[in-house]
């Protein structure tokens, strides 16, 4: 009975996770599209998609490979962008100690930004589902699918379609969809401004290090305007 | 540009690839397989959750801010005027697909369509 109830969690995990597909879809081609045209070969493109399996730290590692900027670099770049991850698996943590360390880790490496939120959705709904591994192991697995399947497709395609396009653009504007909501926030939008105009700014540096800088301006200007907006909100509530 | 298969034999691409696959792993497994409970302090915490949008900015600002390897904040960069269109579309739209949609057809408009008017 456990047996055939897990394997229709898992179902519904995937089958839950189809109507979001479509971007999942679309934000695979792009990357695998970016990363050709970036100036990864077919071969490249092909490992980095399916051992990375990290989209956005995929695109922002692209024009650090193409310049050949130092390799600590390229890999600081993908763990700041992937630092989310961290956020998300902190919060799902407990509902997998029970498990083998072997399988956790390979838990945690199909984590992704869609099946994280449906399974927070599904918590929230019945906090105390039996199958809740079940499901999300399904949808998890799904998700790598989808994606990989659309990344090849974009991988192979992108020789076909003349540089001059630009669609390495595309994976700019996938960025940018993926930026904006978490500017939503007066620090957050503090932070990433600051973070845009240090880049830039600082672009002339060697070994592209401009990037880091401006990480690191960004993230004392969100903290700084986190710290204000907390005090003049405990200040506004204590009477004085 | 290169497109063939079997083309490239290149140790610093490899070397990257590996370097992008561990952060994979050191942002999504490590928490996962330390075994001891992890509590972050409250400015490592806010650090945390600010630090990809400030990653992102910074990744964007960078691509978008450049033509030909020049600084060009101004209405020939089409680039940039693109992608400030992404912004509006997926503000007004939530839509990831509309936002690359809609961003690539402003910048093949201006690229291709406006120098044929000129």
């Amino acid at each position: 009975m456990s047996e055939s109830s897990r394997r229709d969690a898992a179902l519904r995990g995937a089958r839950e996770l189809l109507p979001l597909s479509p971007g999942i879809f679309a934000w695979g081609l792009v990357t695998g599209v970016a990363m050709v045209k970036s100036g990864l070969s077919t071969l490249d493109a092909t490992i980095l998609s399916l051992l990375a399996y990290a989209g956005s730290a995929q695109l922002a590692a692209m024009p650090l490979i193409a310049t050949l900027a130092p390799l600590w670099l390229v890999t600081l770049t993908a763990i700041i962008v992937n630092l989310r991850f961290v956020v998300y698996t902190a919060l799902l943590r407990p509902h997998f100690t029970h498990l083998s360390a072997g399988r956790r880790l390979w838990l945690g490496y199909i984590v992704g930004d869609i099946m994280f939120v449906r399974f927070t959705t599904l918590l929230q709904q019945e906090p105390n589902h039996p199958h809740k591994v079940a499901y999300y192991t399904g949808g998890a697995l799904a998700n790598w699918v989808i994606w990989q399947v659309s990344s090849l497709i974009g991988i192979f395609a992108a020789s076909a379609i003349p540089a001059s396009w630009g669609l390495e653009l595309a994976g700019t504007l996938a960025l940018v969809a993926l930026l904006v909501p978490l500017c939503r926030q007066w620090p957050a939008l503090a932070g990433a401004l600051a973070a845009a105009v240090v880049a830039v700014l600082a672009h002339a540096l060697p070994l592209r290090l401009g990037l880091l800088c401006g990480v690191v301006v960004g993230i004392a200007v969100a903290l700084l305007v986190d710290q204000q907006l907390r005090r003049r909100a405990s200040s506004e509530r204590a009477p004085s | 540009m290169t497109t063939d298969l079997f083309d490239t034999v290149d140790p610093y691409v490899w070397l990257a690839i590996l370097g992008v696959t561990a952060a994979t792993f050191i942002t999504r497994s490590s928490l996962f397989v330390l075994g001891a409970r992890v509590q972050f302090p409250p400015v490592v915490e806010a650090a945390l959750r600010f630090a990809p949008a400030c990653a992102l900015a910074a990744i964007v600002a960078a691509d978008l801010a450049f033509a030909e390897g020049q600084l060009r904040i101004d209405a020939g960069n089409h680039k940039l005027i693109a992608g400030c269109i992404g912004i509006v579309i997926f503000s007004l739209t939530r839509s990831i697909i509309g936002t690359i949609a809609g961003g690539m057809l402003a910048f093949w408009l201006l690229h291709f369509w406006l120098p044929m008017l000129a």
